[in-house]
């Protein structure tokens, strides 16, 4: 293994890896803008120069590859490479390229979105000239839009052409590039085929300025005003890594988070904007009741004591719903409540989309179906049937929050019931059929655990308060084991989940973390 | 003054001399013959040996080159004809194309035959229509002769020669941009590690040779490496072709030994400057090369080595004379705004900072000039290709050589002229 050392820190480093890759593992800041570890590298932006000792120029640091050389040839004796990253040459050189980069640059940090996770801002403060030596005219060029949602300010551009091997490489799309020449060069787009596709908006996390903007997105809001929450997207069954950046009881906007095991770096159209769904929707607030076909408010000691008794008094004729949009902890505890019939509403499913890179959309829109039938193993495959056949007389449902019309058998089925109970957070058609309605909690409110359609169990974690009475589903299900075996608290329950289903023991937040677990790798373990 | 006798250029002002007939009445295919009964390392060898360096600017030995192609791999091998000749004062790639169209063929034929290539590129720059169509006639002649295509001469060895044009960019005679071209990407120049000769064209090993540079070709296995070292420096030995241009009463292409002196190049080749003007300065290979004043031209050898030793290089050897009535600061603007105007805008120093200069200099020509200017000026180009000391090594900042290719010749104007600069400066003179 080649031995280095990097300015005064010693390392015993793998074949093959680049000078910047290995600074970045080990938090040496090399400032750098075009490098991005899921895209070729190019070395163009020339920010990430180093000293190499031996090499009379400076060299990019992202295209350095390490490698041993013979003995005769070690620097001092022991080193296969000796690289300076802070001395003067080097610093002077990165104050040079800045200098350049910000020539044209309209330093319009207070109106822009960038500005508080700006690597051109980071690395000027840090880096750069306090004045600018440069007299002439700026170029100057209008924003223009490249796709539906992405804008670019062309002025903020720095050509480091990120996004242009982003549309190449990641989504396999190609619709930007790089117009004109030299001084004259901009992203651009051909008119008939925009900037549209369903990976689109990473290309506004990947720009390091403030050049790609989401429409989305912009002049909403300060990054720094934000509240960031490491969370997992819920609309398909890859279960991409996200953050999600609130301000009170609104998202703002969801951006990836790098988790190789999962989703990379980047994340879909789809799961990003996704959450403004949730905005106007017609929320359940506290338990409801219905009588004489309208809803009443009641309180959750009522309602919990009205179905105890009714659950008591139907025994095994109650079946139940299981639903792959609610967490393991949820299915979990609906398995362990209803002994009888359990099964679930199919969700449409559509086709899953691959991209040249590996990144895909799953489609399965739901986020945690294998860890439904993972949990509730007892779920059956023709519902309907079974329910006229084990003539059941109650229905207990784990609302999925998709607000589609009832199709005919749903609504003779539910119309025969003699009671129908909607744990939903929206009221949806199977919730306006409902006696009684227990509000759970909606998407970005809920905490738990979810399993991918790979088997990698990830955190879910709330980003947003709690709207009104509602409450953490699993909780609501525990609220109804009229037993000695209630859990108090989530963990408790993960515990028992765990002895029940063996691939899931021993699963803990502490032990998810950021990046979760696979079940295959627990089951090695 | 030397007396050479024309080598590449032997026949060019005899009729006809393009054609195939002529060519093998004079001797040629004679070194292909020959060649096709050797081993291929033995040709890389002898062109080793000739010490044959590139003339498209670089200036690096040809047989070096070859010898890097990998011999252990699968991949198939491809050689490129550099025929995007675009370096201002340059012209002697156009000529031979017209005039001596097989002595090139045979050269790339036997560079292919060499390095194990059954597939040869002639990247020509878009301009070149003529000699495009040139082209087309020599290689439909050499088809028909089996001097091309399948068992080449009777022998194993086949080869296909496909002519490709270029859209008229700069950038494109540089290896790595013409490689991208070809490939019918942006010519933006590779990073590099890794070279052609491992990476080339489609990822497959690459050679890519200058037009004269192939030339040479033919004639080193025609009479040997020996001779061939016997002509001019040893460092840097055979014929030349110089382009002279700008104010001299007859510019043109000169044959001549590595090593002649430029002030016989200029004062009786090119038969001195018009109306008795004096000399003020000159390039000495092309317009990427630093300017030499004309004491230093009138003390200077036309070789690799003593250019070097002077600070400026000998490039494509298009020497470029400026007399007396050359205003500097107008030249330097003129060199500037060709390097902004064909900047491929991929690295930032080079994208930005040519067009800075411009800026400046557009500002002095103006009569708006500024004290710090010529700091500026000075500063810019070091912080775009690095001083001019190659003692020290070149600290270039850019992907490829063009950053220096700016640099080099703006800051020389500056540095040599600045007296010139700060008169401008301070008289407020309105050059334009």
């Amino acid at each position: 293994m080649p031995f280095i050392k990097i300015d005064k820190t010693e390392f015993e480093v793998a074949k093959d890896k680049t000078v910047l890759e290995i600074a970045l593992e080990n938090n040496i800041e090399i400032p750098h803008y075009c490098y991005h570890p899921a895209l070729e590298i190019v070395g163009s932006c020339r920010m990430c120069l180093v000293e190499v000792e031996g090499m009379p120029k400076l060299q990019v640091s992202c295209n350095t590859f390490i490698g041993e050389v013979p003995p005769d040839r070690k620097v001092d004796g022991k080193y296969d490479m000796v690289v300076h990253t802070q001395n003067e040459l080097v610093t002077k050189e990165r104050k040079n390229i800045l200098e350049f980069l910000l020539l044209n640059h309209p330093l319009d940090c207070p109106v822009c979105d960038q500005a508080g996770e700006c690597d051109l801002q980071d690395y000027s403060f840090k880096y750069g000239n306090a004045h600018s030596r440069f007299d002439e005219a700026k170029r100057v060029r209008p924003n223009e839009y490249l796709g539906s949602k992405i804008v670019i300010n062309h002025n903020r551009c720095i050509l480091c052409s990120r996004c242009t091997r982003f549309t190449r490489e990641v989504s396999g799309t190609s619709e930007l590039f790089v117009e004109q020449r030299g001084y004259n060069s901009k992203i651009a787009i051909m008119e008939d085929n925009p900037l549209d596709n369903l990976l689109a908006g990473n290309v506004t996390d990947i720009c390091p300025v403030g050049a790609l903007l989401s429409t989305d997105y912009i002049h909403k809001d300060r990054i720094w005003n934000l509240k960031r929450q490491p969370s997992i997207c819920q609309d398909c069954s890859v279960g991409c890594n996200i953050d999600v950046f609130s301000q009170k009881d609104k998202i703002i906007r969801l951006t990836p988070r790098e988790n190789h095991k999962v989703n990379g770096y980047f994340m879909c159209d789809i799961g990003r904007y996704d959450f403004h769904k949730y905005e106007n929707i017609e929320r359940i607030t506290s338990p409801l009741h219905k009588s004489n076909g309208a809803f009443s408010k009641i309180s959750w000691d009522r309602a919990i004591n009205k179905i105890v008794d009714k659950l008591k008094a139907n025994g095994s004729r109650t079946a139940a719903i299981a639903s792959s949009f609610h967490t393991n902890e949820t299915n979990y505890m609906l398995g362990r409540l209803f002994q009888g019939l359990i099964g679930t509403i199919p969700v449409m499913e559509n086709n899953e989309i691959t991209y040249p890179s590996g990144f895909r959309i799953s489609g399965d829109r739901s986020p945690n179906k294998r860890g439904m039938n993972d949990l509730c193993p007892q779920i059956v495959k023709d519902l309907p049937s079974e329910i006229k056949k084990q003539n059941i007389r109650g229905i207990y449902i784990l609302d999925n929050g998709i607000d589609a019309e009832l199709d005919d058998t749903w609504k003779k089925i539910l119309d025969k019931m003699d009671f129908v109970i909607v744990q939903s957070y929206v009221m949806t058609s199977f919730a306006k059929s409902a006696d009684i309605i227990l509000p759970g909690l909606a998407p970005f409110e809920s905490e738990g655990t979810i399993t991918n359609d790979r088997g990698h169990v990830q955190w879910l974690r709330p980003s947003l308060p709690v709207k009104g009475e509602g409450r953490p589903d699993w909780e609501i299900l525990n609220l109804l084991d009229d037993t000695d075996n209630h859990f108090n608290d989530i963990s408790d329950l993960m515990k028992d989940m765990g002895k029940q289903f063996p691939p899931y023991s021993d699963i803990s937040f502490f032990k998810l973390g950021d990046r979760g677990i696979s079940l295959s790798e627990e089951a090695e373990a | 003054m030397s007396i050479l006798k024309p080598i590449l250029t032997e026949h060019i002002k005899d009729e006809n001399c393009h054609t195939l007939s002529f060519y093998q009445n004079v001797g040629g295919y004679t070194a292909l013959k020959q060649v096709l009964k050797m081993n291929p390392d033995d040709v890389i060898g002898e062109v080793k040996l000739s010490n044959l360096r590139g003339r498209g600017g670089a200036g690096f030995s040809a047989g070096v080159k070859w010898s890097f192609i990998p011999k252990d791999t699968t991949k198939p091998k491809y050689l490129i004809n550099n025929a995007d000749e675009s370096e201002p004062g340059t012209f002697k790639d156009r000529l031979l194309i017209n005039k001596a169209p097989h002595q090139m063929l045979e050269g790339m034929i036997i560079a292919s035959y060499a390095i194990n290539c059954n597939t040869a590129f002639i990247y020509i720059r878009g301009e070149f229509y003529k000699e495009y169509q040139q082209l087309k006639n020599t290689i439909t002649e050499a088809y028909e002769a089996n001097l091309l295509g399948k068992r080449i001469l009777g022998s194993d060895y086949n080869l296909d020669v496909v002519i490709h044009r270029g859209a008229g960019a700069y950038i494109c005679g540089e290896e790595t941009g013409l490689i991208e071209s070809l490939e019918g990407k942006r010519g933006w120049p590779r990073l590099k590690p890794p070279f052609p000769a491992i990476e080339g064209y489609l990822s497959c090993p690459t050679i890519v040779n200058n037009v004269e540079t192939l030339s040479c070709i033919p004639h080193i296995i025609n009479r040997g490496a020996e001779w061939f070292k016997s002509i001019g420096p040893e460092q840097g030995p055979g014929p030349r072709l110089f382009c002279v241009s700008g104010r001299v009463n007859n510019p043109g292409v000169f044959e001549e030994e590595m090593g002649i002196s430029l002030e016989d190049l200029i004062f009786k080749r090119a038969e001195g400057i018009p109306d008795g003007k004096k000399l003020k300065a000159v390039f000495p290979g092309g317009s990427s090369s630093a300017i030499l004043t004309a004491d230093e031209a009138m003390d200077v050898k036309m070789d690799f080595e003593d250019l070097v030793a002077k600070k400026s290089m000998l490039g494509s050897a298009g020497v470029i004379v400026m007399d007396e009535t050359v205003d500097m600061i107008q030249a330097c603007l003129n060199i500037a705004r060709f390097y902004a105007h064909e900047s491929c805008g991929q690295c930032t120093p080079c994208r930005e900072g040519t067009v800075w200069l411009v800026k400046i200099l557009q500002r002095l020509v103006a009569g708006e000039g500024k004290d710090t200017d010529i700091d500026m000026l000075l500063e810019i180009t070091e912080n775009i290709g690095g001083l001019i000391d190659f003692s020290k090594g070149s600290f270039a900042k850019t992907i490829c050589p063009f950053g220096e290719a700016v640099a080099w010749p703006v800051r020389s104007f500056v540095e040599k002229f600045e007296t010139e600069f700060r008169s401008c400066i301070q008289e407020k003179l309105v050059l334009a």
